[in-house]
């Protein structure tokens, strides 16, 4: 058994190295990013912010990881876990784990621990919270029949297992701090990750040093990391500009991209994604004229993605005209395709007497004025108000603008006091299950603010979900996406975000995907002279 | 006749004045307050601007062109163009409109609950007048940005709601110097008089006590419009006041006047001169108003 | 004057007890809560109704209004702020790396006023109604009007241009590195200091025109006593004390109320940690914060009344 898991484990190393670039890694030196928010607590099974994500998940492994070389951000490789096996009726999965994982604290890590985790995630006892619950629904136990054998039994077959245990949240924790006390772990840092925990100076930074017992021999290459907590985005730019700073792994704009080539040339390398976060506009369809479809698809057909996505390419961090899944991933619809849908033409003209067309057979007179809410973020919900409300403009329509603070803006939105307002969502992998569950009829999903039931798109939703085929899946996510965004245009979509990292040359092994929440263990990352 | 009024020692009320007297009044000031006549000549320019808007603006405020995103000063644009293509210069002769509108509102609406509030208090006297005293140290105590930041998170963005949420904190400051004024208008005879008459409270709060305040409150109504106009600018700039594609000033010093600051300065240089420049012009002609009108409440 | 000092620190008790009644209401009123703030709008797909509620119990949200502000009042008496509800950590911990910047920058910016309005607000009355009067009155009152956040963009802007000055990554503390903790304050230091000079230039001057009408000064002129005795002598003494009550007054919303220009010289102090805890909805944080700056303010005017009753003892009996 021992002998298989090494196998693999030589297998996966062997793999990266050829994906990556020929360059020997170099050992030693500090990273320094800035993290535009510092973290709440470090229980990553409870939060939701990347500002947990970048300055602790070096300290923790995952079962599973998405491949860090991976532009698509879609590929699930072997963690901790060094293989797996999926039963014929795909509802049971089987997971080996690789020994020699040890926690920081010296002991090992081993199926009881992994059991644990997933445990507190899935099923928490009474007085201890889970966020991505929802995730796993289809996991009917999490098993561990010996220390090395972790096997989760599903009640029916699942499309996104795999991508769900490879979440850069799910920290693997210890067992035994668990079963004493299940909230240690939001003041506590322990874990098995590359990087040992040194200190966190609140409103300041947090540092963390090589961990030298680190399972995955010769990494991590870093001797330590320091993430400093910058709020202002600004004076991140203005750290990566005076080389103060390497990195920052969320995102920077466009035009910070551009002065800081201008300013450092070859020192600076640019990393560039379409974004897995999107703006869409939504409508409460308990309020007139929001119930007729006519209108709505007239709404989306006002909008030239193609025009915004040149010009708004330049002033704000989206980008790709795009639908239900990130374009170049593998469930998305290709762009020759979604250009047939109704609002997605590339003839602006057409589309737009078509929009006036629609509103005039929807009896919505010429003038129509409405309530656009929007939440007050700067980027990118500014720029994308502001261009939403002209391109309305430009077929007769007169939008008013109304900014609700961003904290309370979802407590008005719920409250159903709005006609179109935008909405959001941003996941940590393209996965069909998680970016088209926000779209099912509001009785199965609450956060659905357009208040609408359509059994059609739940019923796609499900089929999709339960389908293991990635052939059909693909067909019934494009019917999916066509039923929602064309037939009854429940929604509309804005433009892709769009992340753009320039970060210094010396930085190496470190590979943009479209979340900000993945590739952030660091172990892979090296600093060049 | 009631005793005069600081108002009425240097100059009757306007009024009871012909045009003539009216100018050579003017020039008269002008001489003596040359800063104030500055300040004067600034407001009078700016309230032109805003109600020929329509007329002057080259461009439609809102319109927006991608072919010309972030352009230079030039023939086509003087002031050049903001991140939509939109003309600055429209957008700017607009903006005068949203800042007197806020400004205006905001200064009237604090100084008239303010001075209301003072004098009823100073009127009533007693438990009442002590009561307002503890609730106005109350609102002292908060910082200004502060109290506006918290009444637009409860009450929403938009021009509206910012007017409101600037005249809050104006309300406490103008009630305090009101009341002291009060305090001694309430002891004069008529006031006795009126009540002896019996007047109803609100008949002599509002006949007989308010007008006899009138010039502090016209000198603190005049130092809030500069500062309603920059409370409003902060705010907008915050992403709490104004809301686009509405033309306001601090508005277009938000996000990309910031972030393209280096490269298109002129976003960000043109709307804070604008800003600058009309709270410049309310405080000289504030100042000098405090000056003329009332030399004992000089070093308030 | 031991009774009066008494009289007055009494009387400060009702003004915060109204304080702390009027944020934690406003805090109550504004929507969302913290747990919402957390949970909600991160873009996240899946929301866990349960989980929240039981995050609202955890911290006590779930209990009614009248207990929640008996149970912070008690906090109080015994000087114990509690715990951030954002982060779970004592609330003295967040602060105090922040209110060392704030502290500091307060007493640089106050500095700074002093030391412009002073000798402004003097030469504009010694000149006054003369080109120089007018370019003194011109300065300040700009001041006023440019908006802090204006000329703090305009400042950095000309810095990275000019000097290739890039603001501070992290704050130094002054007993780290002296000399960068001020090398990262002086800028803001100016900014705000040259803002808030204003109103102490304009009262420097008044009080400066009157003090020169009075008699003994022009009497000791006609003695021929040099004009720079007189005023050091007599004049500055007289005229001071206001100058340093109306900048000292300020000195409160110098700590709490910076919010845009921490935002533009990228400082971590009190002012932005305000806005991140109103935009959190973190309440027990905000309510702290409110106070620290609402008791800052009263102990302000309170040693101030109590040196002007200590200077001129008919105050105290008024």
């Amino acid at each position: 058994m021992r002998r298989v898991i090494r196998l693999a484990t030589l297998a996966t190393a062997a793999s990266f190295a050829l994906s990556a670039i020929a360059q020997t890694p170099r050992n030693g030196g500090e990273l320094i990013f800035p993290v535009p928010s510092e973290p709440p607590s470090y229980d990553g099974h409870r939060e939701e912010t990347f500002g947990l994500i970048h300055p602790i998940a070096p300290f923790y492994n995952t079962l599973l990881r998405v491949d860090p070389t991976d532009i698509s951000g879609t590929r699930v490789v072997p963690s901790v876990a060094s293989s797996w096996t999926v039963s014929s009726d795909g509802k049971t999965y089987t997971f080996k784990l690789r020994g020699g994982v040890k926690f920081h604290d010296g002991s090992e890590l081993t199926a009881k621990d992994v059991k644990a985790s997933y445990d507190k995630i899935i099923f928490p006892p009474p007085g201890v919270g889970s966020t991505r619950q929802g995730q796993y629904v289809a996991v009917e136990a999490v098993e561990a029949p010996d220390a090395t054998t972790v096997v989760f039994r599903l009640k029916y077959a699942s499309g996104s297992l795999l991508a769900g245990l490879a979440s850069p949240y799910n920290f693997l924790y210890k067992a035994d701090i668990l079963a004493k006390e299940p909230n240690w772990y939001e003041k506590n840092i322990m874990g098995t990750g590359p990087f040992v925990f040194v200190e966190h100076v609140k409103g300041s930074h947090v540092v963390g040093k090589k961990n030298p017992d680190y399972w995955d021999k010769g990494k991590p290459h870093l001797d330590s990391f320091r993430a400093i907590f910058m709020r202002d985005s600004a004076a991140q730019v203005a750290a990566v500009r005076g080389e103060r700073a390497h990195i920052q792994f969320r995102g920077f704009t466009p035009k910070d991209r551009d002065n800081l080539k201008a300013a450092l040339g070859d020192k600076i390398t640019v990393q560039e994604s379409p974004w897995d976060c999107i703006l869409m506009v939504g409508f409460n369809h308990e309020k007139k004229p929001f119930d007729d479809k006519r209108v709505r698809r007239a709404l989306s057909l006002a909008l030239d993605r193609h025009e915004a996505s040149k010009a708004l390419s330049q002033i704000a961090i989206v980008k790709a005209v795009a639908g239900v899944q990130v374009p170049g991933t593998p469930f998305a619809t290709p762009p020759e395709e979604l250009n047939k849908l109704a609002g997605y033409w590339t003839d602006a003209e057409k589309s737009r007497a078509e929009a006036r067309k629609l509103l005039r057979e929807a009896g919505v007179p010429d003038g129509f004025s409405f309530t656009f809410s929007n939440r007050g973020i700067p980027m990118p919900y500014e720029p994308l108000g502001v261009w939403l409300i002209d391109q309305w403009r430009k077929v007769g329509l007169n939008v008013e603008q109304r900014v609700i603070e961003a904290a309370g803006y979802y407590g008005v939105i719920r409250s159903g006091d709005t006609e179109a307002f935008m909405d959001f969502q941003c996941g940590y992998i393209v996965d069909p299950d998680l970016d088209m569950y926000k779209f099912l009829s509001t009785s199965r999903n609450p956060a659905n603010y357009g208040r609408y039931e359509d059994p059609v798109l739940d019923e796609l939703y499900d089929k999709q979900s339960r389908t293991t085929s990635v052939e059909e899946r693909k067909r019934l996510v494009g019917a999916f996406e066509k039923r929602l965004l064309e037939e009854e245009a429940h929604y509309l979509m804005t433009l892709q975000w769009h992340r753009i990292i320039p970060h210094s040359a010396k930085v190496k092994g470190w590979q943009v995907t479209p979340s900000h929440y993945l590739n952030n263990t660091l172990d892979t990352v090296w600093l060049s002279e | 006749m009631p005793p005069s009024s600081p108002l009425n020692e240097t100059a009757a009320p306007p009024d009871r004045k012909s045009a003539g007297t009216v100018f050579a009044t003017l020039v008269d000031f002008a001489r003596r307050r040359p800063l104030g006549a500055v300040g004067g000549a600034i407001i009078v320019v700016m309230v032109m601007l805003a109600a020929s808007a329509n007329l002057i603006a080259p461009y439609d405020p809102l319109a927006t062109d991608y072919a010309a995103m972030l352009a230079a000063p030039s023939e086509a644009h003087w002031l050049g163009t903001d991140a939509f293509g939109r003309d600055m210069l429209s957008r700017m002769i607009h903006g005068s409109r949203t800042a007197l509108m806020v400004g205006l509102g905001a200064s009237l609406l604090g100084a008239s609950l303010g001075s209301l509030i003072g004098v009823a208090s100073a009127y009533f006297g007693g438990r009442v007048d002590l009561l307002v005293q503890r609730v106005m140290d109350v609102f002292f105590a908060f910082p200004v940005i502060i109290l506006a930041l918290a009444v637009v998170s409860i009450i929403g963005t938009g021009v509206g709601n910012v007017v409101l949420a600037i005249a809050t904190p104006m309300v406490p400051r103008c009630a305090r110097v009101v009341r002291a004024s009060a305090l001694s208008v309430r002891e004069m005879p008529y006031v006795d008089a009126a009540r002896a008459a019996g007047f109803g409270h609100p008949r002599i709060i509002l006949r007989h006590m308010l007008p006899n305040v009138m010039a502090p409150v016209l000198i603190m109504a005049t130092a809030f419009l500069g500062e309603a106009i920059l409370l409003e600018a902060s705010l907008s700039f915050l992403g709490l006041g104004v809301t686009e594609p509405t033309a306001a000033w601090g508005l277009m010093l938000r996000g990309a006047a910031v972030e393209f600051a280096e490269t298109a300065p002129w976003m960000a240089i043109f709307p804070g001169l604008a800003i600058s420049l009309a709270v410049f012009g309310f405080n000289l002609l504030g100042d000098s108003l405090r000056d003329a009108l009332d030399p004992r409440l000089r070093t308030q | 004057m031991a009774s009066y000092i008494i009289k007055r620190l009494l009387a400060m008790v009702p003004t915060l007890f109204g304080v702390a009644v009027l944020i934690f209401l406003l805090l109550r009123v504004v929507p969302g809560d913290v747990v919402e703030a957390r949970y909600i709008g991160q873009g996240s797909q899946f929301q866990s109704q349960e989980l929240m509620q039981l995050e609202r119990k955890k911290l006590g949200l779930d209990q009614p209004l009248w207990r929640q502000f008996t149970s912070w009042m008690g906090g109080l008496l015994r000087l114990d702020f509690g715990l951030s509800m954002w982060t779970g950590a004592p609330i003295i911990e967040e602060i105090r790396l922040r209110f060392a910047l704030s502290l500091q920058l307060a007493i640089m910016a106050s500095t700074v006023a002093t030391l412009l309005a002073i000798p402004l607000g003097i030469l504009a009355a010694m000149k006054q109604d003369t080109w120089i009067d007018y370019a003194v009155r011109v300065f300040s009152i700009a001041g006023l009007a440019m908006p802090s956040f204006w000329l703090g963009i305009l400042i950095i802007l000309v810095m990275l241009i000019v000097f290739r000055w890039l603001p501070p990554m992290v704050f130094t503390p002054l007993w780290v590195n002296p000399w960068e903790n001020l090398a990262q304050l002086i800028w803001p230091a100016l900014a705000v200091g040259y803002r808030y000079s204003a109103v102490g230039t304009r009262m420097m001057r008044s009080a400066m025109l009157e003090v020169l009408r009075e008699d003994y000064i022009r009497t000791a002129r006609a003695k021929g006593l040099a004009l720079k005795l007189i005023l050091t002598r007599h004049a500055l003494k007289n005229a001071i004390l206001p100058v340093l009550t109306i900048i000292s007054l300020e000195f409160a919303f110098l700590l709490g109320g910076l919010v845009v220009t921490e935002q533009v010289f990228n400082l971590n102090g009190l002012g932005m940690l305000f806005v991140e805890a109103i935009a959190r909805r973190d309440y027990t944080l905000t309510q702290a914060l409110v106070m620290l700056v609402a008791t800052t303010f009263l102990l302000v005017n309170f040693v101030v009344d109590v040196a002007y009753a200590w200077i001129d003892p008919r105050i105290r009996y008024r």
